[in-house]
């Protein structure tokens, strides 16, 4: 009984709701007056809230006085009291928020559900202006503050960005140990890589550059090629030596 | 063989560079190209006066000389560019040692041959670096040297302590170095730093006779004797800074264990093998060469491809074994010092092989060709940002370790983008044979030999010491006169110099 008002009022337990169970009766009571109603202050609300006490229906008796209720409900009918205290709960709960259920139209609604998959997947950031003045100091001033080069196009230093982020401060990376920036030897490649001349200072710069980085990836995969190796190795691997097979030492 | 007087033979030979002769057409029959040799002041003097010693009426028996060796290979079927000899070019079965030729993979007519491989197929050089400097290791490198006697077997017809059953071995000769990975006596980075990865894939260990597995078994992760060794070095000299600490060597004093062997009986029993199987196609096919010990066979023919397969399955158990020797050395390193390998930085710097045929991708004349390319006794020595070498080295080239004699200096290369134009990306491999085995016999004491190391201070552990005088220094040609050639030369660049302060030998 009264599931769609329970539902209205989010309580919570909305199935199975029995006016002639005491027990289930007292607590909605309880509950209607603590989240929805609020006549009493809390301190009032104690003799209500013993549900348990023999003199609970006197509370209650006293409290349909209070709200003014007194003559007009059956005071010895749970199903009536229910009714009307959900009621009232109703009432005051769209009170409070008369904007948004005076809106609420079938056809709104069908609409809203349209809607729905839309607005999950819209991503805040389209609406951005990427090309704004705002938006490109704001992409300088983090170039800035992770010390990345900037480039001509604001974009590719926001590419960059990412990618430094991704690779050093993301929580994969934190956990995974990349975000230590690695150490190594320093390498003179302009100076001893002359194994290519493009005629161009800028060029070659350019061009070793690149190199530089396609063996990075290459390292990436050999790393990761070797941290295979070893995961099977934790399975497979059983070294022996016998030193009776053979003859060591003379 | 043409006879001809000294000075008649001087007449097809030109001088072409401070470092380099020509050898035209028509010094041996029917060279299909021309050959070159590399050599400085006293390499040349050895080469000319072994020429004008073949030269003297009378003169039989023996091995050709080296020139003339090279000469012989420029006659083979197929081959382009030119046969190379290098500074350490001595003669050899066939091909003269130090002689690297390649051939047209493409030409139906090409060979292979195992006389330009070798008998001890992928025999090659492996250097690990340590944390440890000199001063860690000279107090206590008598102890070290013995901890690594006991845990390498070394000498003739010694057997391996890693338990290998015939299925482990049919195994290790199909994966190589995958099979140290998997039973887990190697490193995945060690893998990583070694020519071909560690592994030939075209190994077929059922085109190996059983007689070959037979021998290799017991052999498996055991030094072998000769002219092999591991060394305990301490570097002496860095020449290309930047390319020293891309191997991960900072200073001098810098301890670091060098491993040569090859594939013991087992690919010396596939060369015989092959050897006499190509006889009888070289009859069906009616290939002549200039000299029988140049067995061959078409590329494209059956003997040509079961010998590809074999000995890729040779060179396979070539790595294996280095690779045990590997494990060997990290425990006695990790139990001398009480450290594991690991807290030692014992890593693999490269491993090359130095006798040892590939398929590889070269520029001839303008166009991109599809090669055989035969090393006997030259390694391999790309430049670069070639796409065949480690990630690490993509920078500096690869790392080419040419071990010394015993008692001198080893030293770790280079390669340039001046070797792959001119020698088909090859160097030399070591210091080359002055003095025959027998001869050093004759003319040599082994307990002069023996107090000599001691002298300098080289702890040395030899299980066969009545043969140590064949690898004494003066047997062999100057290591630094070679290595010094190749650089004057360009086709590859003096890097680190590494003095030995212990030695085990077979």
């Amino acid at each position: 009984m009264f599931r769609r008002k329970l539902q209205a009022l989010d309580y919570p337990t909305t199935d199975g709701y029995q006016p002639d169970d005491e027990s289930k009766f007292r607590e909605l009571i309880v509950w209607l007056e603590d989240q929805k109603i609020r006549h009493y202050v809390v301190e009032q609300r104690t003799a209500l809230r013993q549900t348990t006490s023999p003199t609970w229906r006197q509370a209650l008796n006293k409290y349909l006085q209070d709200l003014e209720l007194g003559g007009m409900v059956d005071t010895s009918t749970n199903s009536e009291i229910s009714d009307v205290l959900l009621g009232m709960g109703i009432r005051y709960d769209y009170c409070d928020n008369v904007e948004k259920f005076s809106k609420a139209s079938s056809d709104l609604v069908k609409a809203e559900q349209r809607q729905a998959p839309k607005i999950v997947a819209a991503n805040p950031l389209d609406k951005l202006d990427f090309s704004s003045p705002d938006f490109i100091s704001g992409v300088n001033t983090l170039a800035d503050q992770l010390k990345v080069a900037k480039h001509a196009n604001h974009l590719v230093t926001l590419e960059a960005c990412a990618a430094l982020v991704k690779t050093r401060y993301s929580k994969e990376a934190q956990k995974s140990g990349l975000h230590k920036q690695k150490t190594g030897n320093p390498f003179p490649f302009q100076e001893v890589d002359q194994s290519f001349d493009c005629g161009d200072y800028v060029l070659n710069h350019a061009a070793k550059i690149l190199r530089l980085l396609f063996i990075c990836d290459i390292r990436d995969l050999q790393t990761k090629i070797n941290e295979c190796i070893v995961a099977v190795q934790t399975v497979t691997a059983n070294p022996k030596t016998d030193t009776r097979l053979g003859k060591v030492g003379f | 063989m043409v006879v001809r007087s000294y000075n008649d033979e001087l007449q097809y030979l030109e001088k072409l560079s401070e470092n380099s002769w020509r050898i035209k057409k028509g010094f041996q029959p029917n060279m299909n190209v021309e050959g070159i040799f590399y050599v400085n002041k006293q390499l040349e003097k050895l080469m000319f006066d072994e020429l004008r010693n073949a030269c003297r009426p009378g003169a039989v028996g023996g091995f050709l000389p080296g020139m003339k060796q090279i000469a012989n290979v420029a006659a083979l079927p197929g081959i382009v560019g030119r046969s190379v000899g290098l500074p350490d070019v001595h003669s050899g079965y066939g091909f003269a040692i130090g002689n690297m030729a390649a051939f047209d993979y493409d030409d139906p007519l090409s060979v292979v041959s195992p006389g330009g491989v070798g008998f001890d197929i992928n025999c090659g050089v492996r250097l690990l670096r340590t944390n440890l400097f000199a001063k860690d290791v000279i107090p206590v490198k008598e102890e070290l040297a013995q901890s690594l006697f006991d845990h390498i077997p070394v000498g003739v017809g010694s057997k391996g302590i890693i338990p290998m059953t015939a299925k482990d071995l049919e195994e290790a000769l199909e994966m190589g170095m995958d099979w140290s990975l998997r039973e887990g006596y190697i490193w995945a980075e060690d893998k990583e730093h070694c020519e071909e990865y560690g592994r030939m894939l075209q190994a077929d260990p059922s085109k190996v006779s059983s007689r070959a597995k037979k021998r290799g078994l017991p052999q498996l992760g055991t030094l072998g004797a000769g002219n092999h060794y591991a060394e305990i070095q301490v570097v002496s000299e860095i020449y290309d800074v930047w390319a020293a600490r891309k191997m991960g060597i900072e200073e001098k004093g810098q301890v670091c264990v060098m491993i040569h062997s090859g594939s013991r009986g087992f690919g010396h029993q596939v060369a015989t093998d092959a050897l006499l199987a190509m006889e009888k196609a070289m009859k069906r096919d009616n290939i002549e060469t200039n000299d029988r010990q140049l067995a061959c066979a078409r590329i494209k023919s059956q003997e040509g491809q079961d010998y590809l397969k074999a000995m890729a399955a040779a060179a396979n158990f070539a790595w294996v074994n280095r690779s045990s020797m590997t494990f060997l050395s990290r425990q006695a390193f990790s139990k001398q010092f009480n450290m594991s390998p690991d807290d030692l930085d014992m890593h693999v710097i490269y491993d090359v092989s130095h006798n040892i045929a590939k398929i590889e991708q070269h520029i001839v004349d303008g166009k991109q060709k599809t090669l055989l390319v035969h090393r006997k006794g030259s390694t391999r020595a790309f430049p670069p940002h070639h796409p065949l070498i480690p990630v690490d080295y993509q920078l500096t080239g690869q790392p080419v370790l040419i071990g010394g004699t015993m008692g001198t200096c080893s030293y770790v290369l280079t390669g340039t983008e001046q070797g792959m134009q001119e020698t088909f990306g090859s160097t030399c491999h070591g210091a080359g044979r002055a003095l025959s085995r027998a001869k050093s016999r004759r003319n040599l004491d082994f307990k002069d030999v023996l107090s000599k190391l001691q002298q300098q201070g080289i702890s040395i552990r030899v299980a066969s010491p009545k043969l140590v005088m064949e690898e004494a220094p003066e047997s062999y040609k100057n290591v630094t006169d070679v290595v010094d050639t190749c650089h004057a030369a360009g086709i590859s660049k003096k890097c680190i110099q590494l003095k030995p302060i212990a030695v085990i030998k077979g």
